[in-house]
């Protein structure tokens, strides 16, 4: 804490915190109450046409919103778990047996993140394509499954969110003493108990950061569908785009945006409990 | 066992940006294999668009003047959470976490009702605004997890020795947070010179890069074009961020360096 003669910690704080959640407010927070607005407001943007809840209802009822939000829930699913059984082996490589190239499998990471997702993500069009790179290797016809598919796209958001994936892992393994996996094999756990009774449990905090960190944000991705995906793949933030840009509707559209949310928010919270009941049996 | 394994990882991850680079110097305006022969045709026709030309210069404006509104912004949040204790001080945590969890589609989306809202013209200005209040929140986190191992008892001792509030920023804790905030700049400046979403959404009628990628790689002529741009644009960034990084880690301890970006990570998505 810094005492300084004569300066109160609420007055300084305020003097501190001012412009920066002033910016939040005007730029964030305003923004997302206007989403909000919008969703409950019979004729958006009118605010003079009353309110009520019937943006939701027909988005709920209507069948093909359902159809879009099981699709996307399946997607984003299988991508998280392909991401989770890299990551955990990642990181515990990185935090256990990487020595001198530790920080170099973390740059690289970090890096690979910084590069424009949309140009990795259309990268992988080179690779899938039907005259791509994987065609021209792999014997026999062109196989046209690899683009414009849930395959494809899979691949897509698993490489645009590894990174967040990974390096939460990394940080709640860094925590874990070495010992504690000593003590294990010293026990006689073989690998496979290692890693399920006891460094899956420990890096339980990272893998609830991951799921917040990416599985939300996968929900309202659009990128890798429009790029790399086809029609059997069209997502939940295809569709939000669409209805808003396209079709103008700004009630379901905003409504939508917000049942999303609170879905996703609902499975990160299942995961969490998932990661912690695992722990107690422990 | 583990080789294997980290080389494919690593391939999965790089592979295709290093297939875009050598496609990008194939004679052929599908994208295919064989090769038809080397040429820089490609680059010759995307430096002489000028929707390209504006694109780039639109996202380098853009970021050039994110980046340090996001370092202030930022820095200011993350003194402020670490050094003060005070009533809603976890709210304020809360508020200056959220934008980096709630999607890219639902920041934009906001943004675009509340600014057809208040009657603002969509351009730069309005991308600036938006990017820079959802990216310095980024800062706040690699700042603020340097600025939280960092002891205290340095600051209390360089204001008993008589230093006034701003001799002991400039001249205990600044240093201290130097490659935290060249670390920070460098992200602040890539997010905001990648970010699709939000520069679709507020934009209006002009084009970042990334929308320029967008919008030209559904026409099948302009493919090898945007190849070789991408590539070229991949190439530099990863030039520049690899520098970059490597100057702060010769600044900093190895020990240091991996702190500070798991720190940042985690600090983002917990506090």
């Amino acid at each position: 804490m810094m005492r300084l003669p004569g300066s109160s910690d609420t007055r300084g704080a305020l003097a501190v915190l001012g412009a920066p959640v002033g910016v939040l407010l005007l730029l964030f927070v305003v923004p997302f109450a206007v989403l909000v607005q919008m969703s409950v407001l019979k004729f958006p943007p009118s605010t003079a046409s009353g309110y009520s809840l019937e943006h939701y209802w027909s988005v709920v009822t209507d069948h093909l919103n359902l159809k879009i939000a099981l699709t996307t829930f399946v997607i984003v699913s299988i991508a998280m778990a392909v991401m989770l059984l890299i990551a955990l082996p990642l990181a515990y490589f990185m935090v256990f047996k990487a020595g001198k190239r530790e920080l170099f499998l973390l740059l690289a990471l970090v890096i690979v993140d910084e590069l424009a997702p949309v140009v990795r993500v259309y990268a992988w069009q080179v690779v899938l394509g039907r005259n791509g790179l994987l065609n021209w290797i792999l014997p026999g016809p062109p196989i046209d499954w690899l683009l414009y598919s849930p395959f494809a796209v899979v691949i897509a958001l698993v490489t645009s969110y590894i990174t967040y994936t990974t390096i939460p892992i990394y940080a709640a393994m860094k925590a874990i003493e070495p010992v504690t996996l000593e003590a294990a094999t010293d026990l006689g756990a073989g690998w496979f108990q290692q890693f399920w009774r006891v460094l899956v449990p420990l890096a339980a905090p990272g893998i609830f950061v991951a799921a917040i960190l990416v599985y939300i944000p996968m929900y309202a991705d659009f990128v890798a569908a429009d790029l790399v995906g086809g029609p059997s793949t069209y997502l939940l933030g295809q569709r939000i785009r669409d209805v808003i840009l396209e079709q103008g509707d700004w009630g379901a559209g905003s409504a939508m945006n917000l049942l999303m949310l609170g879905l996703s928010g609902i499975f990160a919270l299942l995961a969490y409990r998932l990661s912690r009941l695992n722990r107690m049996e422990t | 066992m583990w080789r294997v394994f980290l080389l494919t990882v690593g391939a999965i991850l790089f592979g295709p940006l290093l297939i875009l680079l050598v496609f990008s110097f194939n004679d052929s305006n599908v994208l295919a294999l064989p090769f038809e022969g080397i040429s820089l045709r490609w680059y010759r026709i995307a430096l002489s668009d000028p929707s390209l030309h504006r694109a780039l210069l639109n996202s380098t404006i853009i970021a050039a003047i994110v980046a340090p509104l996001c370092l202030i912004l930022g820095t200011l949040a993350a003194f402020g959470l670490t050094r003060f204790r005070f009533r809603g001080r976890a709210a304020v945590a809360g508020l200056v976490a959220a934008p980096l969890i709630l999607p890219w589609l639902v920041v934009g989306i906001a943004a675009l009702m509340a600014y057809a809202k208040a009657d603002i013209t969509l351009g730069l200005p309005t991308v600036i605004a938006t990017q820079a209040a959802c990216t310095f929140p980024l800062v706040t986190a690699i700042v603020g997890a340097q600025l939280f191992r960092f002891e205290r008892v340095q600051e209390e001792a360089a204001i008993d020795l008589g230093c006034n509030r701003i001799q002991v920023l400039r001249f205990v804790v600044l240093p201290h947070i130097a490659p935290a905030l060249a670390a920070a700049g460098i992200f602040a400046f890539t997010w905001s010179f990648n970010n699709y979403e939000i520069s679709a959404f507020t934009i209006g009628f002009q084009q970042t890069f990334p929308v320029w990628v967008y919008s030209s790689v559904r026409d099948p002529d302009h493919t090898a074009v945007v190849n070789a741009v991408s590539a070229l644009i991949s190439a530099a960034q990863l030039l520049l961020i690899w520098g970059g990084l490597k100057l702060i880690k010769r600044r900093s301890s190895n020990e240091a360096a991996t702190a500070m970006i798991t720190g940042a990570t985690h600090v983002a998505s917990t506090k």
